[in-house]
């Protein structure tokens, strides 16, 4: 572990940290150790932001430089070592709505706590989350909207995935979002932030997992 | 400077519920110290469900009315929401809004049209948020050339130039007063608003980040804007922008707010 790697991407130090990932590499580290370092660094970011103390342009920065590092590491890693996703989450804002950046949180959230995450975009149709399922294996969808006219794409996308036989847990989010629009839209679960979304993507798949085949 | 009374908004938390519990009270008292505040319109968005909308809407206009004579903004996507409650207001509403969707202009502009409303235009289509000035302006002009077509003057469409979240875009309040310049100069009689909020979304201190856009843009050509009318650094932000723009004949305007007590601690 370089604790000095962990201070560069936590203290936003994009050059720092991009040096010191070569420096690590170059004196024989293992490039996993490298990754278990920036995934260490992430879960302090998302921590602080949850708390209010670190806020959505580092968020993004952070993205950026996992971006920047992986790039580098990834030529080094070796076939059988990489990314174990814990599992898959489709999400996207559905149809009639573009508000994008709290599901954008949601999304980069899930990703670096080990999900494989399709992001759909915004205005996105019922058909296309039932296609997304159909082409990925997701377990998960993520549905979010901000608008209170989302509240009914988002019962028109679950009802979509049910009629398609798919079998996928669904959670929402956004604005406008309690137990009442939960029932409403027949979605399974709804979460006021984004590690509510986590924490839902993982005691789903993690049950599936334990389900007797 | 116009003010556009914010704070009548169902997708707040607590609005909301007076709206659930029908509290009469709660709302005679926003729509009373918005306008004590100086509010030129009071925004009225009852945040329902589309079946729950247009009766929310009408108990709001219903109490607001009962207590003040303020002209409203009506804040509605959903046009029969929005005729029934064009009937029932006392004074011409602004119609808050349109824009470049061709749903929003074919089913709201005539109403616009029919009742003389003032309306709010937003620089946006169906497909996402223009990010740059000529993009928006290309929607501006879809939108005025069918506000003229349907006979409703240029000085009754006030535009909202979009503001973005600057957390995700580094530009955004430069784009925003880029975009009202370029449309000021094409269409001299259109006027402009604008939500300030979203300008600081995701960043602290989020009330100075909007006020700076709100002195900013009333550089730019900005003439109203939706905000909170008894925030009073804003209050004494658009004073001191007026006086510093050469609006405020002998400086009256900034000399009385200041002896009412506006610019004390």
């Amino acid at each position: 572990m370089s604790q000095e790697l962990i201070d560069a991407i936590t203290d936003m130090r994009e050059e720092d940290a991009l040096k010191i990932t070569n420096e690590l590499l170059d004196a024989g580290t293992d490039p996993l150790s490298i990754l278990d370092d920036c995934k260490q660094s992430m879960d302090i970011i998302g921590n602080r932001f949850e708390k209010g103390e670190a806020f959505i342009p580092e968020l993004i920065l952070a993205g950026e430089m996992m971006t920047a590092i992986s790039d580098v590491i990834k030529p080094r890693l070796s076939e059988s070592s990489g990314d174990e996703k814990l599992g898959k989450v489709v999400i996207g804002t559905v149809e009639g709505d573009i508000h994008d950046i709290a599901k954008d949180i949601v999304a980069f959230m899930l990703d670096i706590n080990g999900f494989e995450v399709t992001d759909l975009g915004v205005d996105v149709p019922p058909a296309k989350f039932v296609e997304a399922v159909q082409q990925t294996g997701a377990q998960v969808v993520g549905l979010s909207g901000f608008l209170t006219l989302a509240i009914d794409p988002m019962k028109e996308t679950v009802t979509a995935l049910k009629d398609a036989d798919l079998n996928v847990k669904t959670m929402i989010g956004g604005g406008q979002i309690d137990e009442q629009v939960r029932v409403y839209t027949g979605a399974d679960a709804y979460g006021r932030d984004a590690m509510a979304a986590v924490a839902l993507a993982t005691k789903w798949i993690g049950d599936a997992e334990n389900e007797p085949a | 400077m116009r003010i556009i009374g914010e704070k009548i908004n169902g997708t707040r938390k607590r609005v909301a519920r007076a709206i659930a519990e029908r509290d009469v009270e709660y709302i005679k008292a926003l729509a009373v110290s918005q306008t004590e505040a100086g509010s030129y319109w009071l925004d009225v968005n009852a945040g329902t469900l589309p079946e729950k909308e247009p009766a929310d809407l009408i108990w709001l206009i219903e109490n607001i009315q009962s207590v003040v004579d303020t002209p409203l903004s009506l804040d509605s996507a959903n046009p029969a929401a929005l005729e029934i409650a064009i009937q029932a207001v006392n004074k011409t509403p602004l119609i808050n809004s349109i824009s470049g969707e061709p749903e929003r202009l074919e089913k709201i502009l005539p109403l616009v049209a029919e009742y003389n409303c003032d309306v709010i235009a937003l620089a946006m289509d169906d497909k996402k948020i223009p990010a740059t000035v000529e993009e928006r302006m290309a929607i501006i002009d879809k939108v005025i050339a069918a506000t003229r077509a349907a006979g409703v003057p240029d000085d009754r469409v006030y535009v909202d130039p979009l503001v973005m979240t600057i957390a995700t875009a580094n530009q955004s309040a430069v784009i925003a007063c880029d975009t009202i310049r370029a449309i000021h100069e094409k269409y001299p009689q259109v006027h402009f608003t604008m939500g300030l909020s979203n300008i600081s979304f995701g960043l602290p201190a989020r009330k100075q980040i909007n006020r700076g856009l709100l002195i900013l843009a009333m550089q730019a050509g900005l003439d109203s804007a939706i905000l909170d009318p008894l925030d009073r650094d804003m209050q004494a932000a658009i004073l001191t922008t007026r006086l510093l723009l050469g609006q405020d004949n002998y400086c009256l305007d900034y000399v009385r707010a200041s002896r009412k007590g506006l610019f004390e601690a």
